[in-house]
């Protein structure tokens, strides 16, 4: 598999992330209990043998940077190869003065001598903030076996209607017939695009070359659907759990959905590990009366109160008297004696005082800035 | 390059009487207090005292400690200049020999102390459990000019005579030395920690190998020479957590000690963390019906049943109407529904079938002195249904 070089762009800031991505791209927003949403997409090129990554990022990259460190976490400290990070430094194409890329051919264009140093003939290229464990060797060995251009996965599984990037309808031998930009309509048969791609080197930097001379820059609307008659796109349709951290609610949701065993037993299996950032916590400690309910906890954990129905992750103080309902306690985040959450997202390092009460809805979780004491 | 101190830490010992426990690995190498082994505790406080160089000697069943030191990283030990050695016994000139004690295995390595040049050597040994800043017991060493310096606990009478036991004078000078003695002199045992100016002790271990009947051994023969030829020997009195966990009871002990936080060992302390290599799991899951008391659990569990008292390594699976009280289950153990786990260690990846019982309460055993922990081997499975009694060790072959 050595034959695949990964492209990561991790330079989305979504707004609707709010009080979460304040301080971060979406990228580098912390998930599950222990993870950055990078971790996901990262382990999942890792666990296919992807051994060269690059990681594209624009702004509000300093926990991406801290997070991502040398690459050695994932295996990706080599001398030869291994992690790239590519931040912003001259962007042909690009306005003096714009902090984003007008699309993901511009970012491209931006590091095209990166590109054509690669040493693999194929690339995969994904986004660094979808939740998923995705088996890229099985999408790199159906893109080798179908002959296509470009192999474009998809799915029916986002649920999120607030965002769509395009919607792909495809023959029976999945090959891409039509590429519909925004919502899906009508057609309940279209799959929607993950925006993950694989394609040969020399493919790739014929395409980067090609929009760079015709300012072009939307990936999706300037080689996708504009060339969709030259180019031989298949799709990959991939039907496990992948969600989209588009909002707080959203957020909010897809945290919860952990506590589902079938979502688990997808995003970790055995032998495709979501790798991330060593900690060395202690294990978690449960003390005589806690009560930890339907909950997904991490480790370093100090917990004498009442958990349910949460993530809690590394580092997370609940001291006795305290209840934490329906809620996600972000790292080292300290919940006192008598405090109470409930539908509520703590960033890292929130303090709830004594006897304080706060109380999102289902619908409409509160979120708690990094730091902030309650 | 020069260094002020090298640390040699030994970790060849088999460690026999934790029987099964250490059938497949050496000592150092045992799981311990939910995602470490022994020589965490060691290799972590060199990290926290700044001491950049230490040698593992190895010997017995290395393979599974080989790999998880590496290369040092998660210690902070993978250094341009020193950072962990390890030092199996090799072949020297035409031949070569198993290491024939611990002095033996450190005279065996003259020449890797001598390429740092130090002027102190650190003896540690890989089966404790404590947190020791091993610099102010240096700056002591270096103050009192001494030639060794033996690092102290204050124990009490009855527990004296399991220890080698330091006699020392009101300024620290050691003017005696017993080992395991029926009628100890002093309370003062020895940690197996000990600080030696280098030329001295390089000088003592080369007459010891001369010496024909020698046992080769630290305690036993290094200790009673330097004191026997007049060398200056103070003892370093330490007062925190330390424990040997060489017997099953004890490593059992010491693990129902981490459940005890601040009172005993704190391994929450961020002022000095436990390092270990890492095992990759998600975070651990609780179920509707888990109940977890005054237990440690470790990423990758999955936990519905019940946990009392109890530490568990990462990736344990505990079912439904399950229970686990007053035990250790290593990484990867299931418990079955309605199993019963009370007492026990039940080593890496053991399967305990549903509604099988192992182990017994105190109090359900007539005669005090047929309890014991019991043990179940890595690996094993206990069938459906069946029993095993207190202090009963069932390895890979059946009961032992």
């Amino acid at each position: 598999m050595n034959n695949l070089h990964g492209i990561l762009f991790a330079y989305s800031a979504t707004r609707r992330l709010k009080e979460l991505s304040e301080h971060r791209t979406a990228s580098s927003v912390p998930f599950g209990g222990r993870y950055r949403v990078i971790d996901f997409m990262l382990s999942s090129m890792v666990n296919a043998g992807v051994r060269d990554i690059g990681v594209i990022m624009r702004e509000n990259y300093q926990s991406l940077l801290d997070h991502l460190g040398s690459g050695r976490d994932w295996d990706l400290s080599r001398k030869r190869g291994g992690l790239r990070l590519l931040p912003p430094f001259c962007y042909t194409g690009t306005q003096r003065g714009e902090n984003y890329f007008r699309g993901r051919m511009e970012a491209l264009g931006g590091v095209s001598s990166y590109i054509s140093r690669i040493r693999q003939g194929y690339v995969v290229l994904a986004d660094g903030d979808i939740v998923v464990n995705l088996p890229f060797d099985h999408v790199f060995s159906e893109h080798l076996r179908s002959g296509a251009d470009i192999t474009c996965l998809c799915t029916k599984n986002f649920l999120e209607s607030d965002y769509t990037e395009a919607f792909y309808t495809l023959n029976s031998k999945n090959r891409i017939t039509d590429i519909v930009s925004g919502k899906a309509g009508d057609n309940s048969d279209a799959y929607e695009s993950m925006n993950a791609y694989i394609m040969s080197k020399q493919m790739l930097e014929n395409l980067v070359s090609h929009c760079a001379a015709r300012n072009l820059h939307h990936f999706n609307q300037d080689v996708l659907q504009a060339m969709k008659d030259e180019l031989l796109l298949y799709a990959y349709p991939f039907d496990g759990y992948c969600a989209r951290l588009t909002s707080v609610g959203a957020y909010y949701k897809h945290s919860l959905d952990l506590l589902d065993p079938d979502i688990r037993a997808q995003l970790f299996p055995r032998g495709r590990p979501i790798l991330t950032k060593v900690r060395d916590d202690a294990s978690t400690y449960c003390g005589q009366d806690s009560v930890v309910r339907n909950s997904f906890v991490a480790d370093g954990c100090f917990i004498e109160g009442h958990v349910e129905n949460s993530v809690i992750f590394r580092g997370v103080k609940v001291h006795a008297g305290a209840v934490v309902q329906n809620s996600i306690l972000m790292q080292d985040t300290v919940v006192r004696k008598g405090g109470k959450l409930s539908y509520s997202v703590a960033d890292k390092n929130v303090t709830v005082s004594e006897n304080h009460m706060l109380m999102g809805h289902s619908t409409y979780p509160i979120a708690i800035s990094k730091g902030a004491v309650v | 390059m020069k260094k002020t101190c090298v640390a040699m830490l030994l970790a060849g010992g088999q460690g026999s009487r934790l029987s099964v426990l250490t059938a497949q690995v050496a000592k150092p190498a045992v799981p311990f207090g939910g995602r470490y082994r022994l020589i965490d505790f060691p290799l972590s406080n060199c990290a926290n005292s700044d001491i950049d160089t230490v040698g593992i000697l190895t010997q017995y069943q290395p393979h599974a400690l080989h790999s998880y030191v590496g290369s040092g990283l998660p210690w902070d030990l993978d250094r341009l200049d020193g950072g962990v050695h390890i030092l199996p016994p090799h072949v020297k000139g035409r031949e070569g020999q198993w290491y024939k004690g611990s002095a033996n295995a450190i005279y065996q390595n003259i020449n890797f102390i001598d390429s740092y040049e130090p002027e102190y050597v650190l003896v540690l040994a890989g089966d404790h459990i404590y947190k020791m800043d091993y610099r102010p017991m240096l700056a002591a060493h270096i103050e009192a000019k001494a030639d060794a310096t033996v690092a102290v606990k204050e124990v009490s009478q009855d527990e004296a005579s399991r220890f080698g036991i330091m006699i020392a004078r009101p300024d620290g000078t050691i003017y005696d030395f017993e080992e395991k003695p029926e009628k100890p002199k002093s309370t003062l045992a020895s940690m197996g920690i000990y600080i030696f100016t280098w030329e001295k002790l390089r000088r003592f271990l080369i007459e010891d190998e001369n010496t024909p009947d020698s046992k080769n051994d630290f305690g036993g023969n290094i200790i009673p020479n330097m004191l026997a030829a007049g060398e200056k020997m103070t003892v370093y009195r330490f007062s925190g957590y330390w424990k040997d966990v060489g017997t099953i009871e004890s490593l059992w002990d010491a693990n129902m000690d981490m459940l005890s936080g601040k009172t005993t060992f704190d391994l929450f302390d961020p002022g000095w963390r436990i390092y270990s290599r890492n095992a990759t799991a998600p975070p651990y899951y609780c179920g509707d019906s888990a109940v977890v008391s005054h237990s440690l659990v470790t990423e990758g569990c999955e936990i519905y049943g019940q946990i009392y008292n109890s530490v568990l390594f990462n990736d344990v699976t505990v079912a439904a109407d399950a229970q686990v009280r007053y035990s250790i289950l290593m990484p990867g153990v299931i418990v079955e529904p309605g199993a019963i786990v009370q007492y026990a260690i039940v080593a890496e990846d053991a399967i305990i079938r549903a509604g099988a019982r192992v182990g017994q309460e105190p109090l359900e055993v007539p005669n005090h002195d047929d309890w014991g922990i019991t043990v179940i081997a890595g690996g094993v499975t206990v069938p459906e249904g069946d029993s095993v009694p207190a202090n009963r060790i069932v390895g890979k072959d059946g009961p032992l």
